[in-house]
């Protein structure tokens, strides 16, 4: 299950598995979003190709009007996912939190 | 009602004497008084002395006197004589003078000292044209039988016809009724004695069915734990109906008694054999598996009394081991000195498959058997599924192939399975089945210990290789088997797709992940990741079975080797 909403802050946060059974739910959220916003990621347990896709039209689209996703919070077993991705060069990634 | 002739209208006291008749012939219920009833309406209509009525008997093919005045029960083959010619023409036969008629039979008269001098011989056909016997009455009263006499007769006779037909069959759905409830009361009684639940197994996975046919056949079985290790039986009394069924029931009460009285699988076979000998009737036997499982040694013990074939699937190699039975039916003999039963191991894997023969020989409408080709088939191709699920298969198969045809013999299923290194499912081809993977992948890694820092590369995994497969395999409507294994370090997961083209991972391009973000594609990257996050991948095509198989290995080790590379090579890409 996957949960996608606005935060307090303006963060949007994200938790649960992103896969390709829910990747058309978070396309729907993201593609209503503008500007640079972060991605808080720490309740996001998973991710597959289908959510980097996902983030990846997201970004592309935010780049485009001189915004972006920044993304914060990703844990260690995600991480991995992005660096073998290649991923990590195309977003900003808050390692601290 | 056929009659050739065509008479007179009746008179207005024809009708009354014939309503009268009507009348008395809605009383009885009992074929007898039914019978006397009759040749009483027919005497008193048409003033003949004596009147007799023949039963027709369609499966001997014979007409039964059931009941004459004075006259002993006789049967005729349905063609002879008077009463056959009546019965095949459905004609009213009048003969003026019987023994100037080569047809008449004088045997009756000689056998009863009574001379018949003229007869009216007139079919018995019910409303629906069927034909129920032939009555005769006999010298007419001051003559002998006229035209009229023939109306009469005919209009008399669809009533007996039809009040006959009406005692036969309320006998019949009689004796019908308490046939079936007898017949219910010893299915009961069997099915009671079949275990409730399949008792849990450390390392098995424990499955049987029972489907009982209309009339009760004679199976059963038994899978239970007991001091002396798992008792695995099933047999199967010749014939059908309530003796079979009580037979079983009979053995089965035996037989775990002998075990609870502390006895070994020799001596509980032996006994139950000699005390089977004495008490079953002579043309009766059992053919029985009976097996003892020490599910710590996997060392299964068993004897068979007629079972068989009995078949263990030996996932080693991938083929069936077939036995014989070990001895002749029990309870056909008595037994002085048992020979050895049969050992086998159970091999991680293995499966022993126990059908009764009601499965094997239930035909199709071509008359063809099941047979254990096709039993042997679905325990091979789905081997990884549980017990459950493969007596699930074989029961949806014998169906399918009967498909409407009668089951003419009860049906019986035993499967022993131990438990293989690993697990597996089968999945419906959509993308919807990923939560279904994940639960069975969670499932998996407890079941099997493995370690659950490889979950997420074991979801990526699956959940790549699976969307791509129902991406691209959409000619395909055959479900997605997913199988985990426990390895050294780490686990092995085991994709397989049917019914498809191959399509072979390892030679997939790979992506790369150092373009510019402008142009980077979502696509071929889901593979990309799996081939970059597994220690090792196999594919492998079976162009029989258009069956591709993929298989990949994660350790921990690399996992840990992953990490420091990763982080070795600072925040570049990694190609």
């Amino acid at each position: 299950m996957l949960s996608i909403e606005k935060g307090e802050d303006g963060n949007v946060v994200i938790a649960g598995r992103l896969d390709a059974a829910e990747a058309a739910s978070a396309q729907t959220f993201l593609d209503r979003i503008d500007g640079t916003v972060t991605l808080d990621c720490a309740g996001l347990d998973y991710i597959s190709s289908a959510g980097l896709g996902v983030l990846l039209k997201t970004q592309k689209r935010l780049l485009a009007a001189n915004g972006k996703l920044r993304l914060a919070g990703l844990r260690p077993h995600l991480l991995d996912i992005f660096t073998y991705s290649g991923f990590d060069q195309l977003f900003e990634i808050d390692r601290a939190s | 009602m056929t009659s050739a002739v065509q008479h007179r209208p009746l008179s207005a006291s024809d009708l009354q004497a014939i309503l009268d008749v009507t009348k008395a012939l809605a009383e009885p219920f009992d074929l007898t008084t039914m019978l006397g009833e009759v040749v009483a309406a027919a005497k008193q209509v048409l003033q003949a002395e004596r009147g007799s009525v023949w039963l027709y008997d369609e499966p001997n093919g014979e007409l039964v006197l059931e009941v004459a005045t004075g006259i002993k029960p006789v049967r005729v083959p349905w063609q002879s004589g008077l009463v056959g010619a009546c019965a095949r023409s459905r004609r009213i036969i009048n003969v003026p003078d019987c023994y100037a008629d080569t047809r008449f039979d004088p045997s009756v008269d000689k056998a009863s000292g009574y001379r018949t001098h003229c007869m009216l011989t007139l079919p018995l056909v019910d409303h629906k044209n069927v034909l129920v016997g032939v009555m005769q009455v006999l010298n007419k009263i001051g003559g002998v039988f006229d035209a009229d006499d023939e109306a009469l007769a005919t209009a008399l006779a669809a009533q007996c016809a039809v009040a006959l037909q009406r005692v036969r069959m309320t006998s019949a759905l009689i004796e019908g009724e308490k046939m079936r409830q007898a017949l219910e009361m010893a299915r009961e009684v069997q099915m009671s004695t079949l275990p409730g639940t399949m008792p849990t197994v450390a390392g098995y996975d424990v499955g049987a069915t029972f489907l009982p046919a209309d009339l009760t056949g004679g199976d059963t079985y038994d899978v239970a734990m007991l001091d002396q290790g798992l008792l695995v039986v099933l047999g199967d009394a010749t014939g059908h109906g309530i003796a079979p069924a009580l037979s079983v029931t009979q053995m089965q009460a035996m037989l775990r008694m002998a075990f609870r009285l502390g006895a070994d699988l020799e001596t509980a076979y032996l006994q139950l054999n000699n005390r089977l000998a004495d008490t079953l009737a002579a043309d009766r036997f059992i053919t029985a598996f009976i097996g003892l499982l020490d599910p710590r040694s996997h060392q299964l013990k068993f004897h068979s009394g007629g079972q068989g074939p009995i078949l263990r699937y030996r996932a080693a190699s991938g083929d069936f081991e077939r036995f014989r039975p070990t001895s002749f039916p029990l309870g056909a003999m008595q037994i002085r000195a048992l020979r050895d039963g049969v050992s086998v191991t159970m091999q991680p894997g293995d499966i022993l498959v126990l059908v009764s023969d009601g499965i094997y020989e239930q035909e199709n409408a071509d008359g063809e058997p099941f047979g254990e080709t096709r039993v042997t088939s679905i325990v091979a191709a789905h081997r990884d599924e549980s017990a459950t699920a493969l007596l699930a298969r074989i029961v949806a198969a014998v169906r399918g192939f009967a498909a409407g045809a009668a089951q003419a013999d009860d049906m019986t299923i035993v499967l022993l399975k131990r438990d293989a290194p690993g697990l597996a499912q089968t999945f419906e081809r959509r993308i919807d089945a990923i939560g279904a993977m994940v639960a069975f992948t969670d499932d998996a890694f407890e079941r099997l210990a493995i370690d659950t820092r490889l979950r997420t590369r074991v979801d990526l995994a699956v959940e790549e290789l699976f969307t791509n497969m129902v991406k691209y395999g959409r000619g395909s409507r055959a479900a997605v088997t997913l199988g985990l294994q426990a390895v050294d370090g780490g686990v092995e997961v085991t994709l397989i797709d049917r019914d498809v083209e191959p399509f072979d991972i390892t030679r997939a391009p790979d992506v790369d992940i150092g373009k510019p973000i402008e142009e980077r594609e979502p696509g071929g990257l889901g593979l990309y990741l799996v081939k970059r996050l597994a220690d090792g991948v196999d594919y492998d095509y079976v162009p029989q079975t258009r069956e591709s198989r993929t298989t990949l290995r994660f350790t921990v080790a690399g996992l840990d080797e992953g990490r420091r590379g990763s982080q070795g090579r600072g925040s570049h890409a990694v190609d």
